[in-house]
């Protein structure tokens, strides 16, 4: 509480780093890089959305897997900020998303239902194309500071290396087999999700946090225990045995019915 | 635009079928051909068949699409010598693009020589998969090294899909439009199938075959029927009543 930006920065960037290592797991990586975004820049709410190369957009990550909050980041993939910024390249911000029903007719209300009141999207960037954006989200009206947009583009460009899993690409061929393997990951993390909801009748935040923290705590990554779990290979129980279920990382508004 | 593209692929495929009685993914192979600009295309089919409401589940030997004969031979190829970019798109979740299969072969030291021979100068595999269902790959050669565009790689992409689908299709019987659940990482769906999965005590294409059958015979959008799930009000039973 008492630590600075620049500490509490400094403290974010070495958690990321210590993510990027060999093991290393693209989905737990953009998961704590929007937990990350959410403490650092002071917003409610953080998410990941990446091109799906067929000309669509699709929620990679997010800060708490809430099913209010993934909705909200779905509905971003078909209009409002995030869309128009990865459409432009810019960042598009919105201080009033009450004000903004005409901008984005579907978006706005559901934001503003969700509980949210201002949004921003910063571009991801590589070379020219745009591969995604980061949004943030805040329960209060209001411009985001200069600052806040600078340090949102430097996890924004973090978040492009960390899917890349490398600085420089040689291939172009390399970022959409990385972009797809991601994605694909992500879809096997849901099917785990479900596993254990349904195992250990938790909401899917719950079982996004079990299925990480159970990761962790055995020193594996985390699409491998997915995978395991959505396969069979590993009984759910395992998870249940070791870890209790855990409810941290609420959201400011969550509305969620978790049975 | 995006919507236009699939939808594009989409109707030039019910079309073939329509005028062709050839097996549904023999005739994506055969639009890729057509609308990715590559040499050949072909597809193995490695999916488990079910065969009952038990949920019991049948492995089947691949089965094997292709546009001619080298994408057959390459099909073969990787097989046989158990390394290639098929196999390796099982490996990352991903595609496997190489513009220039010359200089792969420190990559796959059997199997890039061999494809050479054969007349693969470029080579780009798709994953057949929803999650960890994997059912096949779709794998595009070319006689000539070069990337594919970014066109070229949407519509690859999208005829993936298509593929997928086509195989679900084939082995449930059941014809349903809306492709979002695919394409979708964060559908519902998937939490769905992994919900559904525990209920009745199968794996992961077992559960994706009754969701799918309970939608197409309640004629209910597959994402309805997922949500449903999710919301815990709709719960399936291991001896069906729903399909």
């Amino acid at each position: 509480m008492s630590k600075t930006r620049d500490q509490r920065l400094a403290t974010a960037f070495v958690s990321l780093a210590d993510t990027l290592v060999a093991d290393f797991d693209v989905v737990d990586f953009l998961g704590t890089l929007t937990e990350r975004a959410v403490e650092l820049l002071e917003v409610d709410a953080a998410g990941v959305i990446l091109t799906d190369q067929r000309g669509g957009w699709r929620p990679a990550a997010a800060s708490s897997e809430h099913s209010g909050l993934v909705e909200v980041f779905a509905a971003q993939t078909r209009q409002g900020p995030c869309l128009d910024c990865v459409h432009s390249g810019r960042v598009i911000a919105s201080p009033d998303l009450s004000a903004d029903t005409g901008r984005w007719p579907e978006f706005a209300g559901l934001a503003v239902d969700a509980g949210f009141r201002s949004a921003s999207a910063v571009p991801m960037r590589l070379r020219d194309d745009i591969i995604g954006a980061l949004t943030l989200l805040r329960a209060q009206p209001g411009d985001i500071d200069e600052a806040s947009v600078e340090l949102g583009q430097a996890l924004a460009d973090v978040a492009t290396i960390g899917i890349l899993q490398q600085r420089a690409v040689s291939r172009e061929e390399i970022v959409s087999e990385q972009l797809q393997a991601t994605l694909h990951r992500r879809t096997v993390i849901e099917q785990a999700k479900g596993v254990l909801a349904e195992h250990g009748n938790l909401n899917m935040h719950e079982a996004y946090t079990l299925l990480r923290r159970y990761a962790r705590g055995s020193g594996r990554r985390m699409s491998d225990v997915a995978h395991d779990l959505a396969n069979q290979a590993l009984d759910p129980d395992e998870l249940f045995g070791r870890h209790g279920n855990s409810r941290s990382g609420q959201p400011p508004s969550s509305k969620e019915a978790s049975g | 635009m995006v919507a236009r593209r699939r939808q594009r692929l989409q109707s030039l495929l019910a079309a073939d079928r329509d005028a062709s009685s050839g097996s549904a993914v023999g005739l994506v192979c055969a639009r890729c051909v057509s609308e990715v600009s590559v040499s050949g295309a072909g597809a193995t089919v490695l999916s488990r068949l079910v065969h009952n409401e038990d949920g019991d589940a049948h492995p089947s030997r691949g089965l094997v699409h292709a546009t001619n004969e080298t994408s057959a031979a390459l099909e073969d190829l990787q097989l046989t010598v158990g390394e290639g970019p098929c196999l390796d798109t099982f490996e990352s979740g991903g595609p496997v693009l190489v513009a220039d299969l010359a200089s792969a072969e420190s990559r796959w030291p059997a199997f890039t020589p061999a494809a050479v021979a054969l007349g693969a100068a470029a080579v780009f595999s798709f994953p057949l998969q929803i999650g960890v269902v994997r059912l096949g790959s779709l794998d595009l050669y070319r006689d000539a090294p070069g990337p594919l565009t970014r066109t070229q790689l949407a519509d690859a992409l999208i005829l993936t899909d298509l593929a997928t689908e086509q195989i679900v299709q084939e082995l449930d019987g059941h014809a349903i439009a809306d492709l979002s659940w695919l394409a979708d990482p964060h559908a519902e769906v998937h939490q769905a199938a992994g919900m559904i999965q525990v209920q009745l005590g199968s794996t992961t294409d077992v559960a994706l075959m009754r969701l799918r059958g309970y939608a197409y015979t309640h004629d209910l959008p597959i994402t309805e029927v997922a949500r449903r799930v999710v919301r815990r009000t709709l719960r399936f039973q291991p001896e069906s009543e729903t399909s």
